[in-house]
């Protein structure tokens, strides 16, 4: 009985990093509808740029997810502002195209920066060791994961519900041509949004630079998942993806525990389930 | 004085049209420009490193190589791809290198999956691969005794490394009962497991093994792994995800208090390799593994103690400013191999260079390797041992080195079948 609520935990902990990714991706689709094929990119990026603070130059670890946040933002608003606005409103091959192009362009980016070979750093002092939790040492580092997941969930819940800002982009997300006839400047919005889901890929990535290694592709094995969250969550429903998130998670963490041989698949297999039970996905718009 | 200028120029041309040729024109005994090997290796993701050490090994090889002249007056030329560690990819690049790019001989890929698909396209294209790293048993076993391809050659050593070596350092631990896997989800890390398996029954049939979880490429996480085994409570885990990613768990594998539980040993099979090392030093230097942890690999830089050796890390050291990693060293080597082996049969053609390579015993950086034809492989031997601190060297290092020697751990045949399946 310990050993399989001590796995969902570490399950929930896996969730979290999914949550991070998957909740930029849906935010950008809700409003702009854009399919961010390079979100993955983002993570990536935000990974390597914490590891480039906290490992290379020694900064504070909050101090070196800041400024990769921002960071990332910054690179989030050029695509924007740059490439991405062009393409709104046509065919959607030419998203896939786009942002495909910045997912070829950032891999090679990052092995000519930081060449290929991975990197990873000390973990932070404060956050090594372990608890003892169902008569087993449970990672700090996992639990600190968990409370960054649910601040963030929490905090995204606020800020969309509470806030002005959240309100316009609601509105925008809704229904884009009347928020422009009320006023509400719609280009402005679409690019505080793509920055704001960068960021939150960003944060998904920098997060994990002390436990896992950061390399050129970490961001391909990330938004394959994150799509599959997106779609079972059901496009554009940050609910729904932070559900899904902990619907994969806990669910491939005990898939490992009870049916390691079909490792590859589970994440697949919940997919076809959810679609084929819920086409829409569970929370749908 | 028209008339002498004329004369003057006359015999200036035939002076120069009579001159030797120079260095640069010697002649190449082949009758081919250039010769090409064609080179493969993991170039993108957390493996990224065994592609370029492949990479490395091979252009200093021939950068030494056409210092020397060549083979035979011919000179050297290499054409390097990543494979990706996948299996279509492999295969495009080979047909590639061969059929567009000419290539005479191939050498590299790190991949057990790549190998195998490579193996029937290299009898269709009629071109020596020259393996240094793809570690599965069956790539020999089954594709060179079993079927006769004999456009595969092995320098590297084999999934015997991973998974007998390991079996004949912990049959001696009576305390090691339980065993837990932490495998690589394809081939390799079937294989290895398996062989391991098979191996430990024979000396131990005490031995249980109490779990086996599977990780495919690219996994970002192993916290889910290492739960899932320890909930078994092993007395060891024996580990096959390689480069980043042995790393990656092994980090996360420490955070979870494994090296502090009853586990009383990890065998992570390639740890021994520089990557690894190098991202594990801050946790050797503090002693976080409690001396549990012991790896391998198919060759480390600290052994032999030779001046071959210490001269080749020496040469790699300042060429490339990292030390060499085992597909550095075994790459270097399948160079001078196909040299060996084209001065030995004076063609290029495959069925000569193979005749050329029967019999052949060569010196490299690594120790003596030895062909065997019945398997077309090079044997030689490395030591296993656990990851410590070496004042004489920047990284880590493996020390209290258990060796084997190699006819103690390599199959012979008739080879029977090892389970290839998880």
């Amino acid at each position: 009985m310990d050993a399989i609520a001590f796995q969902g935990l570490i399950g929930l902990s896996m969730a979290m990093y999914l949550w991070l990714i998957s909740a930029g991706l849906t935010i950008i689709f809700g409003v702009l509808r854009i399919i961010n094929f390079a979100h993955g990119s983002l993570f990536m990026m935000g990974a390597y740029l914490a590891f480039t603070f906290y490992g290379q130059l020694g900064l504070p670890f909050w101090l070196a997810i800041l400024l990769s946040l921002l960071g990332v933002g910054l690179l989030g608003l050029v695509m924007e502002r740059g490439f991405l606005r062009r393409i709104y409103g046509i065919d959607e091959a030419y998203q896939l195209l786009l942002t495909f192009g910045f997912i070829l362009i950032l891999d090679d980016a990052v092995k000519i920066i930081w060449g290929g070979v991975f990197k990873i750093p000390a973990i932070p002092p404060f956050l090594d060791g372990a608890w003892r939790v169902f008569g087993r040492p449970f990672p700090v580092y996992n639990a600190f994961v968990i409370a960054v997941g649910v601040a963030v969930a929490v905090g995204l819940w606020a800020l969309f519900e509470k806030t002005w800002w959240g309100r316009i982009v609601r509105a925008t997300a809704s229904d884009r041509e009347m928020a422009n006839a009320i006023g509400v400047n719609v280009p402005r919005v679409f690019s505080g949004v793509f920055v704001f889901g960068s960021m939150l890929a960003a944060l998904g990535g920098a997060l994990g630079t002390p436990v896992r290694v950061v390399a050129p592709g970490i961001g391909a094995a990330m938004i394959i998942q994150a799509f599959i969250i997106t779609v079972i969550g059901g496009l554009g429903n940050l609910k729904g993806a932070f559900v899904a998130s902990l619907i994969v998670g806990i669910l491939s963490a005990y898939g490992t525990l009870f049916f390691p041989v079909f490792e590859l698949f589970l994440i697949f297999a919940i997919m076809a389930v959810v679609l084929l039970l819920r086409p829409q996905g569970l929370f749908a718009r | 004085m028209k008339k002498g200028v004329g004369i003057l120029s006359v015999l200036f041309v035939l002076t120069l049209l009579l001159l030797p040729a120079g260095p640069a024109e010697a002649q190449c005994q082949l009758g081919v420009p250039v010769i090409k090997i064609g080179v493969q290796g993991a170039a993108s993701g957390p493996h990224a490193d065994y592609g370029r050490q492949i990479e490395m090994g091979a252009t200093m090889a021939i950068e030494e190589i056409n210092a020397t002249g060549g083979i035979l007056g011919c000179k050297l030329e290499i054409k390097f791809m990543d494979d990706e560690n996948k299996a279509a990819t492999g295969v495009k690049n080979a047909r590639y290198l061969v059929a567009e790019w000419g290539a005479h001989f191939m050498v590299g890929t790190d991949s057990s999956g790549v190998a195998m698909a490579m193996g029937p396209v290299l009898a269709e294209l009629k071109r020596i691969h020259f393996f240094t790293h793809a570690a599965t048993h069956r790539l020999t076993e089954e594709l060179v005794a079993g079927k006769g391809i004999k456009e595969i050659v092995r320098v590297s050593v084999p999934v015997y490394q991973d998974a007998i070596i390991a079996a004949l350092i912990f049959k001696d631990r009576p305390e090691i009962k339980r065993w837990a896997t932490i495998g690589a989800d394809y081939e390799y890390g079937y294989v290895a497991w398996s062989m391991f398996k098979d191996t430990l029954k024979k000396y131990r049939p005490d031995a249980e093994f109490v779990a086996a979880v599977w990780a495919p490429f690219l996994t970002l996480d192993f916290s889910p792994h290492v739960s899932a085994v320890m909930a078994q409570k092993p007395d060891a885990i024996f580990a096959t995800p390689w480069a980043g990613e042995a790393v990656m768990l092994l980090r996360q594998a420490l955070i979870q208090g494994v090296f502090d539980s009853q586990v009383q040993a990890w065998w992570q099979a390639m740890g021994g390799s520089v990557d690894v090392l190098e991202g594990i030093a801050s946790e050797v230097q503090r002693d976080r593994f409690k001396g549990k942890l012991w790896a391998t690999a198919r060759y480390i830089h600290n052994w032999p103690d030779t001046p071959e050796n210490k001269a080749f890390n020496e040469r790699f050291r300042k060429r490339w400013v990292r030390l060499p990693n085992y597909s550095a060293e075994t790459t270097y080597s399948s160079l001078f191999i196909i040299k060996a082996a084209v001065e030995k049969s004076r063609s290029l053609e495959t069925p000569k260079v193979i005749e050329g390579l029967k019999g052949m015993q060569i010196n490299n950086p690594g120790g003596l390797r030895v062909f065997r034809a019945e398997d077309q492989q090079f044997i030689y031997n490395v030591p296993a041992g656990r990851p410590m601190m070496d004042p004489k060297y920047p990284i880590p290092v493996l020390g209290d080195l258990k060796i084997f020697a190699a006819k103690d751990y390599y199959r012979y045949p008739p080879f029977t079948p090892v389970a290839a399946t998880k």
